[in-house]
């Protein structure tokens, strides 16, 4: 159970259908109590999973520039920086 | 005395010589309109063809020094406006136009070439949709080529800004227009696919005129769109502006600003979807508790259970006070994450976004946190207590004590016989076993100070009537 719950966990897409999945098994009905449980568990972990990545909130803006040595590293960029053109 | 000594008699030299040079006086800079025909591009480079109008022919050169700037592609039929010089050589006598320019007519040559480029790379595929990737649900770091001082990245940083959209955008600078632009805007694409952390890259710039605009129709650009292994957003020009970039990419944004509400729209409506979810799944398990609850409502009012209806209501009601208290918990879980999120969002809209975003992802998680361990430890409760409650209902069913070897003992009214003082050396009692029932004679009554013992017997006349258990219960 743990490590299905892990690996349906690793990216959002995924994290979403398997909710609708467990929502629609759950309103399907003909369940043992404890499957239901484990069920409602699950789904409650994954839709915490999918509210927190879309609470990720890495508002960054950054401009590659190359160095000296030719290798392009990240630097912050604001809107300011932007000229009119 | 010669008939031709005044005459000037030419050589065939002299004669074409003469003819180069008042031919090539005469025409040294001319404009010719006419249609291309036996067109040939020879390996040295150069092109050789015919010009020709509905009477008239003329032959043409055009030198590898000067085609290479062309930007369309002279095919036979083709009308064009040439620009040159007439040349005669003089070994074959022939003359001809050497073109140091020509143009479509009809369409700009930079049209031409646009057409003639697509229809290449439509016939090759590259534009096929079936290749077509959608974009990720929900991108985390999206990469930007464009130039960092253009209009394009100002619109796309500001509709991104107003949509609060929450991600990590990459610029990868690069000139957009001018000798060189389709060089690094292609780097740029390839630059963004040697990285494995970028969801999707834009290519963006913004309005002009078809030159401004032409690095996005050259081919090298096209081919580094289609390599991508990352979906690509081409995001150039105005809504009626078409480049090629715009056919091989995996979206085609009508502006840069449409491009940037397309990385970030999703995300409300994923936010609506998530929350509608969580509302189901609630709904969904108190619809299953209840279930449970009213099976064990119609298997309490069964007669057979009168052996302890005080006990069974106890166990009824805490069945029921627990299976409130597990869907109450469901709802305030889900309600309470919602009031959370909405107050969050409130105050969010006031104050400093960067400030708030980590206070706030950390307010939610502890929230969410506590409420999901808060959960789990409610549901493991009552859930035993769930299990306990049946198991006891099992456990005090009459039908359980029969089928352990007790029997009930009743007599003709129907009366449960709990004393043997009651019957008497003769009467007839009928005795419940777990399957069936036996009609029994009293031949004897003992009453001793503990339980009573009555013995019985079953007459060899009477009938040993078989009934199901569940007759029994239903009795």
């Amino acid at each position: 159970m743990e490590t299905n719950t892990e690996m349906k966990l690793k990216d959002f897409e995924s994290a979403l259908k398997s909710l609708e999945e467990i929502v629609s098994q759950l309103e399907g009905g003909d369940l043992a109590l404890d499957r239901a449980l484990e069920l409602f568990e699950e789904g409650v972990k994954i839709s915490r999973f999918c509210n927190a990545k879309l609470e990720e909130a890495e508002r960054k803006v950054e401009m590659l520039t190359r160095g000296g040595d030719g290798r392009l590293t990240e630097t912050p960029f604001t809107a300011e920086d932007a000229g009119e053109a | 005395m010669d008939l031709f000594a005044e005459r000037k008699i030419y050589t065939v030299s002299e004669l074409t010589a003469e003819i180069k040079r008042t031919l090539e006086d005469r025409y040294r800079e001319i404009w010719v309109q006419g249609e291309i025909s036996n067109f040939k591009h020879h390996s040295s480079g150069h092109m050789y063809f015919t010009l020709k109008d509905d009477q008239a022919q003329v032959k043409a050169a055009c030198f590898r020094n000067t085609n290479r700037y062309l930007k369309f592609q002279p095919e036979d039929g083709l009308e064009v406006l040439i620009r040159g010089r007439i040349s005669l050589y003089e070994p074959r006598g022939d003359y001809q136009i050497l073109a140091d320019y020509m143009m479509p007519v009809g369409l700009g040559s930079l049209q031409l070439a646009f057409e003639q480029l697509k229809e290449k790379l439509r016939r090759e595929g590259l534009f096929e949709a079936v290749r077509k990737r959608s974009l990720p649900l929900l991108p985390r770091k999206i990469g930007i080529v464009t130039s960092p001082t253009g209009a394009a990245i100002c619109d796309m940083l500001r509709i991104l800004k107003r949509r609060n959209a929450s991600l990590h955008v990459l610029i990868y600078p690069a000139k957009v227009q001018g000798p060189g632009a389709a060089e690094e805007i292609a780097a740029g694409v390839r630059y963004f696919n040697t990285r494995n952390d970028v969801d999707v890259v834009i290519l963006g710039r913004g309005g002009g005129s078809m030159e401004d605009l032409w690095a996005f129709n050259e081919e090298i650009v096209a081919r580094v769109i289609f390599k991508s292994r990352i979906p690509v957003i081409s995001a150039v020009g105005h809504e009626v502006d078409f480049t090629i970039a715009d056919f091989v990419a995996d979206l085609r944004a009508p502006t840069p600003s449409a491009a940037a509400e397309m990385v970030s729209g999703a995300r409300e409506d994923l936010r609506a979807t998530v929350q509608s979810l969580r509302g189901r799944l609630a709904q969904a398990m108190r619809l299953q508790i209840e279930k449970r609850r009213s099976s064990l409502e119609r298997l309490s009012r069964n007669r057979a259970f009168e052996v302890a209806p005080n006990k069974v209501r106890e166990l009824q009601q805490r069945f029921d006070e627990a299976t409130l208290r597990m869907t109450q918990a469901a709802m305030r879980f889900v309600t309470r994450v919602r009031h959370g999120e909405r107050v969050l969002q409130t105050r969010l809209a006031r104050v400093d976004l960067n400030q708030v975003i980590a206070r706030k992802s950390n307010v939610l998680a502890r929230l969410e946190q506590s409420l999901a361990s808060d959960m789990r430890a409610r549901l493991k409760a009552e859930r035993s207590r769930l299990e306990l409650a049946v198991g006891r209902m099992d456990a005090l069913s009459p039908l359980a004590i029969l089928e352990r070897g007790y029997a009930i003992c009743r007599d003709p009214q129907g009366t449960i016989l709990k004393d043997a003082t009651a019957v008497s050396r003769g009467d007839k009692v009928d005795v419940r076993l777990t399957r069936g029932t036996i009609g029994c004679l009293v031949e004897s009554v003992e009453d001793t100070s503990g339980p009573s013992v009555a013995s019985v017997s079953a007459p060899s006349e009477n009938e040993v009537s078989l009934q199901g258990a569940d007759r029994l219960a239903r009795d």
